[in-house]
């Protein structure tokens, strides 16, 4: 298998969250990311596919790939379950005091600004969505 | 997620190693929570390597709450990529950050 790439099938729950971590640690290392860029990319990944444990009822598989394509690295999410659009939901006021912030919207926040990019399709019955972010 | 705990005069520090992720956080948010009961706290993110939002939502109910005490909460020694991640969320403004555990202590 190609170093700078990496494929993850895994049942779409919390407790499978901190294998992908562990498996995307691996990744961003093998693929020389930054390390800047290798928590970018799995605070991107985990939220996404927390998103699906958390709220994807119905879904019966989520698989992620990354992959190192010289400054960019490109990430795709995919799962069964219902057709939903994560970059749909609002954001969130990241300038309200600590008695008033509402932590609601801030995992999609962060897909937003951690991405160059970030694209939902419903394809053939499942959720897919690409992002690509910088290596460096 | 391991949590060790020091007593510097008034004030617990939690030094964090580990992850601080969706996974972690429910034990992490009662431990922090708890400790809390006995004053005014500090946590040593040092040896923290990532946070994600639910580790931020737990950091933030620990401030929600020492507010409600009237004790101090704050956050000390964050790598550069966990800092980033605050600052991103802008919980840089509202949760106080030092860069070294007595800094932290001092300002408690």
């Amino acid at each position: 298998m190609d170093a700078a790439a990496l494929r993850h099938e895994m049942p779409p729950e919390v407790e499978a969250l901190p294998g992908l971590l562990d498996r995307l640690e691996e990744f961003s290392e093998a693929a020389g990311l930054s390390p800047g860029a290798a928590q970018r990319l799995s605070v991107v990944a985990e939220e996404l596919a927390a998103n699906v444990a958390m709220h994807g009822k119905g879904a019966s598989r989520l698989l992620v790939e990354a992959r190192r394509e010289g400054d960019s690295v490109h990430l795709l999410i995919e799962d069964d379950g219902p057709a939903f659009d994560p970059l749909s939901a609002a954001a969130p006021d990241i300038d309200a005091g600590v008695e008033e912030r509402d932590i609601g919207g801030l995992g999609i926040h962060f897909v937003r600004r951690m991405t160059r990019e970030a694209a939902y399709e419903r394809r053939d019955g499942t959720n897919r969505l690409t992002a690509l972010l910088d290596a460096g | 997620m391991q949590i060790a705990e020091h007593r510097e005069g008034a004030t617990t520090i939690a030094a964090l190693e580990g992850r601080l992720d969706t996974a972690t956080a429910p034990a992490t948010e009662e431990k922090l929570l708890s400790l809390l009961d006995g004053g005014g706290l500090v946590a040593d993110m040092s040896e923290v390597r990532y946070v994600s939002s639910a580790g931020l939502r737990v950091l933030l109910k620990a401030a929600k709450q020492a507010r409600v005490k009237g004790v101090s909460f704050s956050v000390c020694g964050l790598q550069p990529a966990v800092r980033e991640v605050f600052e991103i969320s802008g919980f840089d403004k509202i949760i106080p950050m030092h860069a070294t555990r007595a800094e932290a202590v001092a300002g408690a």
